[in-house]
Formats: C-alpha cells, sequence, structure tokens
C-alpha cells in the first residue's frame, strides 16, 4: 500500500471535493487574484474528514480528544537504565508512591499550562518479574506491591488534584489470562475464556502475547465491555491500548485489531464515562480511516525511548519523527491525533539531549499537534526544560485550530515547516537535522506571499520586526527556531504550470495518469528508472534564483532529481503526501533567466514522485 | 599603440596596489626577501597612526561570508583559518564557544629517520618520520550567547585584511569579535565588542593537545604551558587577557571575566625548532612557553585598535599586489552566503565570476596567512583538526609540495616563495648526507645501477628535520629544482638565485652519477645512443621500477637546462654547465605510442598504468614544464599525443589531480575544459565527498565518506585561473590563452607575475584585450602575444608599458 506507484483512484467523494477546490484555484491564478494557494486550504478536505471521523467518536463525548492532551506518562522512566530509577528491576518505577509524587508535581508545576493527564502504562498488573495478576473474571488486576491499595485510590488522589487519570492494556486476550478457556467473563453468563478466542489460539498484538479475540462470538465484546467496566468503575478517563495492529510491526490478519478497537470504542461507550481511547504503537497508516473512526488517537511511530541509561536519544528515535511525521498530517483533526510518543525534554541530563535537541523535539510535537505528555521526573526538572514544557505560546500552536504542519521545504538536513492559522499568519519552523550548526531560510514564497512580514519568535519571545521575503538563522546542530509570520498583504504573483500540459517533455517510462486530487485531474508518473519530466517555455521576468512549488503526489518519501536548463540539479526527497490520492506542496530553489526556461525532474536510478503541476514566480 | 607610462588613476586595481605597498612600507611591514626564524623574539613593530582599515564596500570584494558558525566537530570544513605565516588557527565563530585549534608549523614529531626498512626505503610512522600536530586549543565560553538565542548570525572572511569578524544580536545588543594573527605581533587575537550596552561574562581556557598541564599566573593575568616531544622538541604557548571595564582575573587554571564591556585576548606560542640541520634543528637557547608569555604580554600592552591596524597593515600590503576580476555575478548570487552560493553554483550550473574569482583570492589569503618564513605549507597548509593528519601532514614531493608553491609567483606573491626555498636550503645538508650514505644501499630498488652516487635526492615524503619517509622518490629533486629555478625567471632575482645554486647543483651531480646510457630505435628504425634515467616508479602507478620513465626524463631535461642557463646568469660553473647541457642534449624523450596514440609514461607503447590516474606524471613537459608547447615550436604529434593523454585521464578526479588537469588544459588553449576543472573543484564537498567544504578548503575523499583536507588544490585551482590569463615563459607572454565563455564579458587582473621578469596587468571585454600594462621587475624585453598580435616590448626594470588595440 505504501509503495505502490499507482494505486487505485481515491474514493470519488474525496476526490470530487478535491477536484472541485483546485478549480477554483486554479481560476484565481489566472485572474491574478488570490494567488497564494495557503496551505490551510491544501489541506481542508482532509479537515472535512476529520471532522466527519470525530462525529462518529462524539457518541462518546463530544469533548474528548477535541484538542491533543497534555500530561504525564509513566513508560519513559519505566524503560530506562538511568540510575536510581529502576531499582527493583526493569520496568520497577511503575509504583502508587512514584504516580502520586508525579500526580504532584504535575497539578503543582504543569496543571496550569493545561498539562492535566496522569497515564499509568504497562505493568501496573504485572509484579517486578513482570508476571501479571487477573481477577476471577481474566481481566487484569493491580498488583499488591506496585498499587497495593489498587487501582481506584489512585484514580481518586489524581481527580483530586483536578487531573485526568489514565490506565493502559495489551490488546486481546493475554495468554497468562486464558486459564484453559475456563474462566467465565465478568457479566456474561454462559461465556468463558474458549468463547471469546479462536479455537486455535492465534496470538496477536505487538508482542504475540495475547491470544486473539474472535468477536464472531457475542462472549468477546462481553470481555471488552467487562473490562472498560472495570475501568469505568475504578473512575479512569484514559485508556492506551497497546501492541495494536496493523501496525505495530505486525502485519497479516491475525495482527488486525480493527475490530478489538471497534469494540473498545462501543464498550466505552456502554460505561457512559468519557474515556478517551489511545493507540500504540507504529499504527499502519493504510488503517488511519479505522484509527480515526475508533479512537482518539494513534502513535505514528515506535517508541520514543532509548532502553538505555537515559530516557532517550536523539538518533533513538527521537529523529525519526521528522521522517514519518509528513505522511499522517493529514490524518489528525478535533477527535483524534498523531500521537509522536511522549515528550521528555523536562531535564537535559536525564532526558539524554542537548538543550537543541529539546527545543527541536517540543517544537516538531507542537507543530503536528501531536499530545504533548512528558515521561520526565516532574520532581527534577531543569529550568530549560520548565521554560520549554510552559512557554505559553508554543503550547498555544500545539493547542490551536491550524491544521498540522508540513514540510514546505524537500527532506534533509535543513528544513522548514509550517502551516497557515486562521488568521492569516503562518507558523513556520526551521529545523536543523544535521550534526554540525546550520543556517536555515524560510523563503516567504515558499506560503505563497511575498514582500515583508513580521516575524514574533516564540522560543525566545521576541518579535523580531519586518523581514522582507524570507527569514535567515543560524540554528545549532538538531536545532530550531519556531516563528509566527504574519505577511504584509503581498500576495505572490505566479504562473502554473501543469504536469500533464502537452508542452512537456516525458521521458523514459513517464507518463501521463488521472489524478482526482490534482489540478486538472492529471498527473505525470511512473517515474522511475530514468524517467523524467521536462517542463518546457518556463517564463519569468528575470535572472535570479526562484521559490518554485511542486504539487506531487507520492504515498511515501521519494527523491527526484530537479534541476533548471544545464543546471546538475539537486536531488530532493519529497516527503510522503500520506497516499497516492493525495497531493501536496513543496517547495525547491532554482535560478532561471529572464525568458524561456526548462526545469526538469529525473527519477535517475530511483523512483521518484508523481507530478501534479508547478507553480513559478513571474519575477524576483 | 605602445606607451610607457605610469599608472593612470582610472585603473581599478592597479592604484589600490600602489597604495597598499606604500602603507606596507608606511607600516615598516616585513615583505623583503628572508623572513623570521621559526619563534624568535622581535622588536616592537612600528605602530601606524592612521587606520589602515579598508572602507566596508571595498573590503566586501574580498569577503566570504556564512549565516553559520562551525562545528567543533568539524573545523577542517568549517573552521574559518588565520595564520601569520608561521602561527595559525581555526575558529568555530559559536557564540557561545570560540574554538580555536592552533598550529605552529615547526610542531613536527620525529626527527632524520635515516634508518632504512629492509626494502631499503624509508619508515613512514609518526615516531620515526614525525607528523605536523595541534599546538594549542583556546576556548571562549560565554554561557549565555547560546546560539539558539542569537539573530541575525554572521562570520566573515575578509580576504584583503586577514580578518575573520562574527557577528549577532543577542536581547538587543550586536556583539561583535574579530579574529587576527598578527606577523608583526607574532600573536592571535581576539577581540569582542559590542554596541547597545551589552557585556561578557565567562572562561578563557587554553590546552595542549598532547596531556600538558596550563598553568595560570595571578599577577600577571596569564595562562600557559610548555613541554617537550621525545624528539627533544620544546614548545609552549601563552594567553592573556585583557578588558577596559569588567573584571578578569585567574581562576584555577583559566582566566574568567565578567561584565567586560570589550575583551581583547592574546594569544602566541610556539617551539624551539631552528632551521639549521648543523644546529640539530633546535635552537637551545630558547625557551618556548618564556618566550610566548612575553610576546602575549607585550600585545596585550597595546590596544586592540593598535594591534589591528599594525596587522592590516601588514597584510593588506601584501594581499593588495593582485586584484582580479572576471566579471559581475548576479544580485541574487550576491545574496547568497558563500556557503549556498557554492551549492547553487553546483545546483544550477551559472557561472559566478565573482565566486569564482574570490576563491583565486581565498588561495592568495591561505598563502599569506601559512607562508612567510618559517617553514612552507605542508599538505594542510597550516592548519589541523587533530594529532593524525594523513600522511602526516607532511610535504610530498611528487607533485603537492610543488602545487602548492605554483601560485605564489603567478599571484603577486613571490615573497611567500622564500619559504618553500629556505626549507629546501636548509634540508639540503641533511639530504645530501642522506642520499650519500643510503641511496645506494642494495636493498634499494632505485638505487644507481652503475654503483656511483653524489649530489642529493629525496624521498616521496619530507619532514622537517632533514629526514625522509615512505619510498625513495629519484626525480624529486629536479622537480623541486623546477619550481626553485622559476621562481628566479619570475623575479630575476640573482641574489636568489646564487643561494639556491647548492640545490641545483647537488641535484644535477646527482642525475650525472645516476643517467644510464641505453641504444634505442627510433621509429624511422635508426638507431641512437641515449641517457636515461635508472629505475623508477612514475607517481604513483604502473610498474615499480622502470628505466626511462618519461616523468624523470622531462625533469632531468629541464633541471639540465636550467643548470645550464643558472651558471651562464652567475658567470659560476660555466664550462660545467656546458659539459650538462650536452648531457641534456642525449636525454632520451618520450615519443607518441603507435598502440594508444598517447605520449608515452614510460618507455613502452603499453598502457601500463591506471587510465584515469590522479597523477599527470608524464605531462610534466606541458605543465609545469613547457617543452611542450602549443604553439608550433614543439613537433605537432607530441603535443597531440600529449592531448590525447590528457584527454584519456579524464575530467572527474578530485582536488589537486583537477587543478593538474585545468592547467595542462589552460596551456593546451582549451579554456572550456580548464574552466570545468575549476567548477569541479568548487563543487561542494558532500559526506566527505571530494570538492569545497564550507570554508572553502579543499575535500580528498580518501576513503567512502572521509573526505580530509589537501590544502594543494586550493593553491592549484587558484593557479589554473592565473594560467588561463596569461600564460608566459621567458621572452614570451601570451595574454587571455584560455579565456572561457564564462569571463569573457568584461574583465581584469593586475599584479599577474610574469616569467622573465615583469608584472602583468590586463583588462579584457568581449573576450578581448582592451588594455594591458606589463611592468618590468628585472625583465628588459619580451614578446606579447594576445589574440592575433605579436607585439615586441623593451624595458629597463622598473619601467612599465601599456598596449592597447591588441588582438
Amino acid at each position: 500500500m505504501r509503495s505502490s506507484s499507482y494505486p487505485a483512484p481515491p474514493a470519488a467523494r474525496t476526490g470530487s471535493a478535491r477536484r472541485t477546490m483546485r478549480a477554483m484555484l486554479v481560476l484565481a491564478v489566472t485572474a491574478g487574484l488570490a494567488t497564494a494557494v495557503p496551505a490551510a486550504e491544501a489541506t481542508s478536505p482532509a479537515r472535512d474528514t476529520a471532522a466527519a471521523a470525530s462525529t462518529a467518536t462524539a457518541d462518546t463525548a463530544s469533548d474528548v480528544a477535541a484538542k491533543p492532551f497534555m500530561g504525564w506518562s509513566s513508560w519513559s522512566m519505566q524503560s530506562s537504565k538511568y540510575p536510581g530509577l529502576n531499582p527493583d528491576g526493569e520496568y520497577s518505577y511503575l509504583t502508587e508512591a512514584n504516580v502520586l509524587k508525579q500526580t504532584d508535581a504535575l497539578a503543582s508545576k504543569l496543571k496550569k499550562y493545561g498539562y492535566d493527564r496522569v497515564n499509568i502504562d504497562a505493568g501496573w498488573w504485572r509484579d517486578n518479574d513482570w508476571k501479571p495478576g487477573f481477577d476471577p473474571y481474566g481481566r487484569q488486576t493491580n498488583d499488591p506491591v506496585r498499587f497495593p491499595r489498587g487501582m481506584k485510590p489512585v484514580a481518586d488522589h489524581i481527580h483530586s488534584k483536578g487531573l485526568k487519570a489514565g490506565i493502559y492494556l495489551p490488546v486481546g486476550l493475554e495468554k497468562e489470562a486464558y486459564g484453559d478457556g475456563k474462566v467465565p467473563v465478568w457479566n456474561a453468563p454462559g461465556c468463558t475464556t474458549a468463547d471469546i478466542v479462536h479455537p486455535d489460539l492465534r496470538t496477536t498484538n505487538g508482542w504475540d502475547s495475547s491470544y486473539k479475540l474472535d468477536f464472531a462470538d457475542p462472549c468477546a465484546q462481553k470481555y471488552i465491555d467487562s473490562q472498560a467496566q472495570l475501568f469505568a468503575d475504578w473512575g479512569y478517563d484514559f485508556l492506551k491500548l497497546d501492541g495494536v495492529g496493523p501496525g505495530s510491526f505486525k502485519s497479516g490478519d491475525n495482527y488486525d485489531n480493527v475490530a478489538d478497537v471497534a469494540a473498545w470504542q462501543k464498550a466505552i461507550a456502554a460505561t457512559g464515562r468519557p474515556i478517551h481511547l489511545q493507540l500504540s504503537w507504529s499504527l499502519d497508516i493504510g488503517h488511519a480511516a479505522d484509527w480515526k473512526r475508533y479512537s482518539n488517537g494513534w502513535r505514528i511511530d515506535t517508541d520514543i525511548e532509548c532502553y538505555c541509561n537515559t530516557l532517550v536519544t536523539w538518533e533513538n528515535s527521537v529523529n525519526d519523527r521528522w521522517d514519518d511525521a509528513p505522511a499522517w498530517s493529514d490524518k489528525a483533526g478535533p477527535g483524534g491525533w498523531n500521537d509522536f510518543d511522549a515528550i521528555d525534554v523536562g531535564n537535559g541530563e536525564m532526558d539524554g539531549l542537548t538543550k537543541a535537541e529539546r527545543q527541536s523535539y517540543m517544537t516538531l510535537w507542537a507543530i503536528s499537534k501531536s499530545p504533548l505528555y512528558t515521561g520526565d521526573d516532574l520532581t527534577r526538572l531543569d529550568s530549560y526544560g520548565v521554560s520549554l514544557l510552559t512557554n505559553r505560546e508554543v503550547i498555544a500552536v500545539d493547542q490551536s485550530d491550524s491544521p498540522v504542519a508540513r514540510p514546505v521545504t524537500p527532506m534533509g538536513d535543513q528544513q522548514v515547516w509550517g502551516t497557515r492559522n486562521a488568521d492569516g499568519s503562518y507558523t513556520v519552523a526551521l529545523f536543523n537535522l544535521g550534526d554540525s550548526p546550520a543556517s536555515v531560510t524560510a523563503h516567504w514564497a515558499s506560503f505563497g506571499f511575498t514582500g515583508n512580514a513580521s516575524v514574533r519568535d516564540l522560543w525566545n519571545k521576541e518579535n523580531l520586526g519586518p523581514h522582507k521575503n524570507k527569514i535567515t538563522a543560524a540554528l545549532p546542530a538538531h536545532g530550531s527556531r519556531l516563528f509566527t509570520v504574519k505577511p504584509g498583504g503581498e500576495a505572490l504573483p505566479t504562473t502554473g504550470y501543469e504536469a500533464e500540459s502537452a508542452a512537456n517533455t516525458l521521458t523514459g517510462n513517464a507518463s501521463l495518469a488521472g489524478c482526482d486530487a490534482c489540478s486538472g485531474g492529471k498527473k505525470v508518473g511512473n517515474l522511475y528508472t530514468g524517467g523524467k519530466l521536462t517542463f518546457n517555455d518556463i517564463t519569468v521576468q528575470k535572472d535570479g534564483i526562484y521559490t518554485v512549488r511542486v504539487a506531487y503526489v507520492s504515498g511515501d518519501a521519494r527523491s527526484v532529481t530537479v534541476s533548471s536548463n544545464s543546471g546538475n540539479g539537486s536531488s530532493l526527497k519529497f516527503p510522503s503526501t500520506g497516499d497516492w490520492g493525495t497531493a501536496k506542496t513543496v517547495s525547491v530553489q532554482l535560478a532561471l533567466k529572464a525568458g524561456s526556461n526548462t526545469i526538469t525532474f529525473d527519477s535517475g536510478s530511483g523512483y521518484a514522485p508523481d507530478l501534479d503541476r508547478i507553480d513559478v514566480p513571474r519575477s524576483v | 599603440m605602445d606607451i610607457p607610462h605610469t599608472p593612470s588613476p582610472d585603473d581599478r586595481q592597479r592604484p589600490s596596489r600602489r597604495g597598499f605597498l606604500a602603507l606596507g612600507a608606511a607600516a615598516g611591514a616585513a615583505t623583503a626577501l628572508g623572513g623570521l626564524p621559526a619563534f624568535s623574539a622581535s622588536a616592537s613593530p612600528p605602530r601606524p597612526t592612521e587606520s589602515p582599515s579598508l572602507s566596508p564596500a571595498d573590503a566586501a570584494r574580498n569577503q566570504l561570508w556564512w549565516q553559520a558558525p562551525g562545528s567543533p566537530g568539524s573545523m577542517i570544513e568549517q573552521g574559518l583559518p588565520v595564520g601569520n605565516g608561521r602561527l595559525g588557527a581555526l575558529a568555530s565563530n559559536d557564540p557561545a564557544a570560540e574554538l580555536l585549534l592552533i598550529t605552529d608549523a615547526t610542531l613536527w614529531t620525529g626527527g632524520l629517520n635515516d634508518t632504512l626498512q629492509s626494502d631499503g626505503q624509508f619508515p613512514y610512522g609518526r615516531d620515526d618520520f614525525g607528523s605536523f600536530t595541534l599546538l594549542a586549543e583556546l576556548t571562549v565560553a560565554l554561557p549565555d550567547h547560546d546560539l539558539g538565542r542569537v539573530h541575525n548570525y554572521r562570520r566573515t572572511l575578509d580576504l584583503a585584511q586577514g580578518l575573520v569578524t562574527t557577528s549577532y544580536d543577542l536581547s538587543g545588543v550586536t556583539y561583535r569579535r574579530q579574529i587576527f594573527a598578527s606577523r608583526p605581533d607574532d600573536a592571535i587575537v581576539l577581540h569582542f565588542s559590542q554596541r547597545g550596552g551589552g557585556a561578557y561574562t565567562g572562561t578563557l581556557s587554553l590546552a595542549g593537545t598532547h596531556a600538558e598541564s596550563t598553568s595560570a599566573n595571578s599577577a600577571q593575568c596569564f595562562a600557559s604551558f610548555g613541554a617537550s616531544f621525545a624528539n627533544g622538541l620544546k614548545y609552549g604557548a601563552a594567553v592573556t587577557a585583557r578588558s577596559s571595564t569588567g573584571t578578569v582575573r585567574v581562576r584555577g587554571t583559566s582566566i574568567t571575566f565578567s561584565g567586560c564591556q570589550d575583551l581583547t585576548v592574546v594569544v602566541s606560542g610556539g617551539t624551539n625548532y631552528a632551521p639549521d640541520a648543523t644546529a640539530g634543528f633546535r635552537n637551545p637557547s630558547l625557551e618556548p612557553e618564556r618566550l610566548a608569555r612575553t610576546k602575549v604580554l607585550d600585545a596585550a600592552g597595546h590596544s586592540a585598535t593598535s594591534l589591528l591596524r599594525t596587522h592590516v597593515a601588514d597584510f593588506r600590503a601584501v594581499f593588495g599586489q593582485l586584484g582580479i576580476d572576471l566579471g559581475a555575478s548576479s544580485a541574487a548570487q550576491r545574496e547568497l552566503d558563500t556557503w549556498e552560493r557554492v551549492r547553487a553554483r553546483d545546483r544550477d550550473n551559472v557561472p559566478d565570476p565573482e565566486l569564482e574569482a574570490a576563491y583565486l583570492q581565498f588561495g592568495r589569503y591561505l598563502m599569506i596567512s601559512g607562508s612567510r618564513g618559517g617553514l612552507p605549507l605542508n599538505l594542510q597548509g597550516l592548519w589541523l583538526d587533530g594529532n593524525d593528519p594523513d600522511w602526516m601532514g607532511d610535504y610530498h614531493t611528487d607533485i603537492n609540495i610543488q602545487m602548492n608553491y605554483w601560485l605564489a609567483d603567478r599571484a603577486g606573491l613571490s615573497d611567500c616563495f622564500d619559504a618553500f626555498a629556505d626549507y629546501c636550503l636548509a634540508q639540503l645538508p641533511s639530504w645530501t648526507d642522506v642520499t650519500r650514505r643510503l641511496f645506494n644501499s642494495p636493498a634499494n630498488r632505485y638505487r644507481n645501477s652503475g654503483g656511483e652516487i653524489a649530489g642529493w635526492t629525496v624521498a616521496i615524503s619530507t619532514n622537517p628535520y632533514g629526514g625522509g619517509g615512505w619510498w625513495w622518490h629519484p626525480a624529486g629533486n629536479a622537480w623541486l629544482c623546477q619550481n626553485l629555478f622559476e621562481h628566479y625567471e619570475y623575479t630575476q632575482d640573482r641574489a636568489y638565485l646564487s643561494k639556491i645554486y647548492p640545490l641545483l647543483k647537488g641535484a644535477v651531480e646527482f642525475w650525472e652519477a645516476r643517467l644510464l646510457t641505453t641504444t634505442v630505435t627510433d621509429a624511422s628504425g635508426a638507431s641512437r645512443e641515449v641517457l636515461i634515467a635508472d629505475s623508477d616508479w612514475s607517481p604513483e602507478h604502473g610498474p615499480l621500477d622502470a628505466k626511462g620513465i618519461t616523468y624523470a626524463q622531462e625533469l632531468v631535461w629541464n633541471l639540465f637546462d636550467n643548470y645550464r642557463a643558472t651558471t651562464e646568469t652567475l658567470g659560476r660553473d660555466t664550462g660545467y654547465g656546458r659539459t650538462v647541457d650536452r648531457l641534456r642534449e642525449r636525454l632520451y624523450l618520450p615519443v607518441v605510442s603507435p598502440k594508444t596514440g598517447w605520449l608515452e609514461e614510460w618507455m613502452s607503447p603499453d598502457n601500463l598504468g591506471e587510465t584515469t590516474h590522479r597523477h599527470l606524471s608524464p605531462l610534466v613537459g606541458l605543465f609545469p614544464g613547457d617543452r611542450i608547447r602549443p604553439d608550433g615550436s614543439t613537433p605537432k604529434e607530441i603535443v597531440d599525443g600529449a592531448t590525447a593523454l590528457l584527454d584519456a585521464r579524464g575530467m572527474n578526479s578530485f582536488g589537486w589531480a583537477n587543478a593538474w588537469r585545468g592547467l595542462c588544459w589552460a596551456r593546451l588553449k582549451d579554456a572550456e575544459k580548464a574552466y570545468q576543472l575549476i567548477v569541479n573543484n568548487l563543487k561542494p564537498s558532500a559526506n566527505g565527498g571530494n570538492g569545497s567544504a564550507m570554508n572553502l578548503f579543499d575535500i580528498y575523499e580518501v576513503e567512502q565518506g572521509r573526505g580530509i583536507f589537501q590544502i594543494d588544490a586550493n593553491f592549484g585551482t587558484a593557479a589554473a585561473i592565473i594560467e588561463m590569463l596569461v600564460y608566459s615563459r621567458p621572452g614570451h607572454v601570451e595574454l587571455l590563452p584560455a579565456l572561457p565563455a564564462a569571463w569573457a564579458a568584461s574583465g581584469s587582473v593586475s599584479g599577474v607575475g610574469v616569467r622573465g621578469g615583469f608584472v602583468a596587468d590586463v583588462s579584457w571585454k568581449n573576450g578581448k584585450v582592451t588594455r594591458a600594462t606589463l611592468k618590468s621587475v628585472g625583465g628588459r624585453g619580451t614578446t606579447v602575444v594576445a589574440g592575433g598580435t605579436t607585439r615586441e616590448i623593451g624595458l629597463k626594470p622598473g619601467e612599465s608599458v601599456t598596449l592597447r588595440n591588441l588582438g
């Protein structure tokens, strides 16, 4: 799915909406009126879909996941080998005492900034040797050493601080709960564990630690109902369902847990208690519609934790998110968000990150509207960590109604991301993912405007004044900047060139294809191993270096060599558009001369994205 | 019309050159022959009373700039170089942590290395042969100036004034730091200033890189260290700081400062190396740590402004001796910083004449910074990022050191050549001794099979202690002499020629003893007796011991020719000179292979090596020699064979190999090929790949993903730019022999050295010379060719002539 070059056309419903919008834009360009193509409009059909998804979950509670949630989670410290955290063996950090300690710290330090969740992660029903405990109905029950008073008093304490409580389960029937198939299901006369799984005891989830539930038998739903009721009775507000597939490094029928997730949604609704349902980990993007329909959030990637002497490291796996996030940008919205995992930026030494890395981490999460839950020891935040976690302007970016930001440049060591805000300003993030300091420039033309724009530096809380056409900043290794940019109102006159234009030259396998998401309803694809598309007669008024916006379709990140005239070009990796039915835009810099030029997209020895159109400023 | 004249005021570059020279003289800057010994006490220099600084607009013409600092982990690619000819540094320019990796050209491990291996060749390790190493690391920590908090960061390398400037805004204050390596004050100075009510608070630390212990002195507020190597070389460094406000004091082994509105840091250091074989290359009376303290305390007694003026007056005087304009770049190109510009040049393949001219000036900047008295530029010039440079950061005699000095005379830097000549002279006693004792050792496959030995030669690698490394390199002596003699051709300086005479004569004697007589059959079937070189390796491929390799035949031919000319000029050994010239006439010279159509590299029609090998050894007669000339004076088939060989070697090598190819194509007047090779070297290096680093140092990908700095390409590529504009040999000058379309519209160059004893200024428009001025620096007459026009000029030393309507 993610790698096919030529998928079937997307559902007509989405396609027609986009085609209409595109047609309007083309019209506007021709008329020389609203020539900018704001990022917000490019994602608007997705927002419609997201709204539809949130309607589906609205039965449970209209305000669940209206915004990305914020809070604390236990797993980062549980999973770390940082000295002293887990004195009684791996994952032993998870105890009532520690949870309450973190609860109190969250309430006193971070609650006023919006952090209100305390999420208990894996192990609450397992002893320090990771041996699980179950009640007589095969439901997980608190480990008496970790949580001697049970789980309800913990939730009560969390609530007493004005916070919400979260709990955790792996998907499926844990093997140890099976009890030879004789364990009765609570509140389900006649149902035993033998009824809820497949006779062949096929396993499921990311660790194969559970038997796959068989929802053909109504007893299976009853089992889920019984678990949900327990959590509702205890007073939990949030459930992380882990090991869910397709995803969690698994694929195939045994690991398809869509039915489990649907059953959980139904069970939660039946309890009458609004419980946020969060899915983990590395969920298959091909099932994004299912996750949106049945849950309130999904982890897009593997664990952030390094399982090493710190909580995380940059390489393992904080920096993966820059590569993996773009595919998901359209999938998030009110009711369900892309979860990038914990935001462990509160204590540099324990986190294992530089200051610059911590700021970039928080920046990507905020512009991506990921939930913001830290896994840090909240009793030991350092002052820089506090400044990151409590920057109200940055938190506001995360919690705003703006669409999820996307890269407006190709992928690489230096990247610019952004999104258009409702007030016409833009949130613009600069990133330097390289190992050396580097300057990064955001060209206003990438966002479709030009001239002066006022710039606010959110991290440094400074107004930087008007900047003409662009802003450049020196970024440390793995560093970032986060700006709000208010255009002065000058639209950028551009000329659009369709990939399918008869004036272009197609080489090799390159060929035209229908594309509902594309302007003109067509694109050029089959750009692989030598396939090439040359736009001929690109006309500009002056010699200069131009910011050319490229609309493309690519279900995965793909590279293409982009050149003008006799240039060598550069090999640029375009981020995934999420699927083969969605068009997105990135900008490239190219020298053009006054008069007629060519611009070429060459697949070289690899596979390139499909191309929709390019928009070239008329002058510089 | 030919009008002898003095320069007219409308000439853009010429008047400034005059001005610079006057400036240097006024400042008492030593630009004359014969530099300082390595590290020694010196009298306080005269201080200019007026600012010698360029106006911002004039300075901008020769500035490189970047919008991000360097990484401490990538200093070779990203650090900005400064140097006073001996003492150098790479600076990171990070606001919160300025890092200087400091070098002294003489800080070498190793020694004479005169115990050969069982194969008769030299050991080549860091203990025996030795290695160039770092002197010190200096850090200035300003914890509040985190890069993530600053705006409008910019750092500039001012090539004309020898100045690195970093500026940035932080909390409403504009901070600025200037770094320069002063030759007059023999120290590196860092001056921190600000505008807007800011202050500096932080820590200054000086550390050795060989586990030395730094100590600090509170009373005089300095920190220093001193130590010695196993080879007995003593070295040391010291730093001090001053501020007109705030407090500066010693804490532990560091210097701390707080609330300083300005801060001046002075660092110096050196060794007790002496360029004297009879003294074992040491000055035993010199205490480097003490001398370093004296120097920094003396310098710190002057204001930063005074130190800067003294430095700029000295530096500008040298830099200003050549100006170049290859045409205007676009506004869009000018808007880009240097690294963006390098990348855009490659991406768009749109010529960027100002960038290309700046590349030449950067090469000159490196030469001025790294070669003024003391030891010559090694494989990495004067700059290091660690103590294990590839090939020891040594002197390679089979292309690299030669290429380093091709630029000097061509580019108005004749004085910078002295370090190379002085090095060879200082090494000569050891080279002679080692050659006589060891060259004919039976195990050495390159020994003289006739058993005689005389004169001197070298190994492929040489160190500053008279020692060789790796393999014997018999023809290396002739190639060193080729450079040495050419310097005389440019300068017509007889005192210099007398000085190097022992080197020339010793090399001649070596070859007289080494040449073998053999009989060859010409294509016509006639046989004749010729002289050929004994067994040798054509660098660095093909058979290990072949007789009569073209490389040796051409270089010896050149050596004998130059020797005869020298004896006549100096009136010394004229009889021997004639004898040697008769030997030259008997030398076998290469023919064109009937099989490949190439000029033969070995005395064989077969291609015995790698077709696209980096070295152009068989073409030394084309460049740097000029026995092979595409002007009708060389048989066409030889020129064609040389061209075919050059063509076969290809256009896609790396750094110095591209530069050499470019120089050869310039000699063959193929402007576009020569230009393409310059463009190839300007390609941005990515992930250690071949090309230019962010700081424009040339990077050679020594293995997949690992690039190293080899400075020879920075000089060789710059030399190629000059060679495309002016070709010369004694009595013959050709203007714009290989002007590419990219530079043809209009341009000018002034101060180009011309063999035969002239300096040329040339202006052109639409590919045609519009005006040329030749000034005699000792030459009396020459032919000047431009376009289709030939002129004969006659001048007395000091006179100049301007030619118009050429071509």
